[in-house]
């Protein structure tokens, strides 16, 4: 697991910054229509998002 | 202050404090301490804040709005330093100012702190040091005065630099007009102008040398400081740091035919490439951005197409209350970076064109954008997020209101510190301002002081930091084959920081008092 972070690094970072500026939309569209469970899946999903960078940012 | 206003106040710190400490002792980097700070955020707004999903929700969204505000012109400007550095004309540059002078203070005032702040103009993020400490190793210096010298030297040029994007940060994040925010914000940066140049020398010569070139920092001193100024008060502000310090290389470059200054004889080294083709990417710059903001159909045609989101009014459960508007609008085709970006685009066709790319130029440029830009932008983004938790929940209010009862009259001397403290904890101005650009807005609201004096407080501190960012220091000592050894510099960078800050602190203090 640790030699696959390793090894994508760049690639994934990457791809935590796109979450990153992609999911508040989700968000601010879910909080919009009023929808409880995929505002609070958008939410896990960004806070995975930031506990990943916490670990390999 | 009640015993319990206290207890909220060490909350609502709670997540500036645990970047700082990782940042500081644990050396995380920017991306990963500001994650973290997000997560510290997101438990004590919900737990002790009363922040909702739905508030959550929507500040993240305006935090994304901010962002892409700064990352718009950070990414640009990043592409058009690229387009420029493939065809070696940033070494040509170098080269071509070398020629004009041998004698030592000049070489500093020329490199370490007008071609920095240039490079800062230009692109940032590091680039000045990492650009001029190698080259200042070529004339002779030591690594350690190799590197300080330009962390001290181009920090002045940091807010109205890389395009602007600080000063850009701090109008985002308080809500306030360039016309309002950019008089204090040029003339305590027109301060600092004077006071690296002048110890971007003594780091090098004390004040022996200082005397010596006293006369050189006076001229191109002013020269820069008033250019910055008379760009930042004209609406031009995304080129003040670059104008600035395109003036001063002109005045440098008549300064250094001074006679005092021409007694030892010139390098006589040769480049590829010509001076003024190497400077033609930021001619083409000029007149862009030039036309974008000055010739008004231009820019009324440019300013045609505006993403932007409206808002609903915001209740946390704790009854703060957001008020319902717009966010942060995008001016997708006039904003500074797309004016960066039509100069890129139209500089990489005019290189080509002469045969100044290596074959697969433009794969490399994208690929060194990339590199430098996303982990720059994680670091943006995640503390932009963060604050924007903050402000929404009451926490940057209730940090805002501790510090002005606590400070009183006298929170002025403290403002630029505070900025300070954001540039070195996150290795940004534009980071600073984003993190505590609310906080100083409000405490100066709270305090009937003026906010564009305490937010240009704020920013000349945060430029300030640049000097003694561990993350800048970095890079530049990785430059000169310094890397693991970057505490002498720091060491020689900080005391120049902190006594300058000192002096800014005093100048806003006593403006606050004369009116």
């Amino acid at each position: 697991m640790n030699n696959f972070l390793r090894q994508h690094s760049g690639k994934l970072k990457t791809t935590a910054l796109i979450l990153m500026l992609l999911i508040p939309f989700l968000l601010y569209a879910a909080a919009l229509h009023g929808s409880a469970f995929q505002l609070k899946l958008f939410l896990a999903l960004m806070t995975g998002n930031m506990l990943f960078l916490m670990k390999k940012g | 202050m009640t015993d319990f206003f206290i207890v909220k106040w060490i909350f609502a710190f709670l997540p500036i404090l645990t970047v700082l400490v990782l940042m500081i002792f644990k050396n995380w980097s920017g991306s990963r301490a500001g994650a973290a700070g997000w997560v510290v955020s997101l438990i004590t707004a919900t737990l002790v804040f009363g922040a909702h999903p739905k508030l959550i929700a929507y500040s993240q969204m305006k935090g994304v709005l901010l962002s892409l505000n700064v990352l718009y012109i950070i990414w640009t400007a990043l592409l058009l330093y690229n387009v420029v550095n493939e065809t070696g004309a940033i070494k040509a540059i170098g080269i071509g100012i070398q020629k004009f002078s041998g004698d030592k203070s000049i070489q500093i005032l020329i490199f370490g702190w007008i071609f920095a702040s240039f490079l800062q103009g230009v692109a940032g993020y590091g680039v000045p040091i990492a650009v001029v400490a190698p080259l200042l190793v070529g004339l002779g210096f030591s690594p350690v005065i190799a590197v300080a010298v330009p962390a001290i030297g181009h920090s002045w040029s940091v807010t109205f630099g890389s395009m602007g994007a600080s000063f850009q940060a701090l109008m985002a994040v308080s809500g306030l007009e360039a016309s309002y925010l950019a008089p204090w914000s040029a003339t305590l940066l027109g301060i600092t102008t004077f006071l690296c140049g002048i110890f971007a020398v003594h780091v090098y010569g004390g004040w022996k040398m200082v005397k010596h070139s006293l006369t050189a920092i006076l001229i191109i001193g002013t020269a820069m400081a008033g250019t910055q100024y008379a760009l930042a008060v004209s609406g031009m502000w995304t080129i003040g740091g670059f104008g600035a310090s395109l003036a001063g290389l002109c005045s440098g470059l008549v300064v250094a035919k001074l006679k005092i200054y021409n007694q030892t004889p010139p390098s006589q080294i040769q480049s590829e490439m010509g001076l003024w083709w190497a400077l033609s990417a930021y001619f083409i710059l000029i007149v862009i951005v030039s036309s974008g903001v000055m010739i008004p159909s231009v820019k009324a045609f440019l300013g045609q197409v505006k993403l932007t989101f409206t808002f609903p009014e915001i209740v946390s459960l704790k009854g703060w209350v957001v008020k319902a508007g717009k966010g942060q609008a995008i001016n997708v085709f006039g904003h500074g970076g797309a004016l960066l970006l039509y100069s890129s685009i139209i500089s990489f066709f005019v290189y080509r064109s002469k045969d100044f790319y290596k074959p697969h130029a433009l794969k490399a440029i994208l690929q060194e954008t990339v590199k430098s830009g996303v982990p720059t932008s994680l670091g943006i983004v995640s503390m932009v997020c963060f604050a924007m938790i903050m402000d929404h929940c009451q926490m940057i209010y209730i940090l805002a209101e501790g510090i002005s009862r606590a400070f009183g009259s006298i929170y002025p001397l403290v403002s630029p510190w505070i900025g300070l403290l954001g540039a070195f904890m996150t290795g940004s101005n534009t980071n600073s301002n984003v993190v505590f650009g609310v906080l100083q807005q409000e405490t100066a609201q709270l305090a009937g002081l003026s906010a564009a004096l305490m937010l240009a407080a704020q920013t000349t501190g945060g430029a300030l930091g640049s000097m003694i960012a561990p993350a800048k220091i970095l890079v530049g000592c990785s430059t000169v084959g310094l890397s693991g050894k970057e505490g002498p510099v720091l060491k020689a960078t900080l005391r120049y920081g902190l006594v300058i800050t000192g002096i800014i602190g005093i100048i806003t203090l006593l403006a606050c008092f004369i009116g």
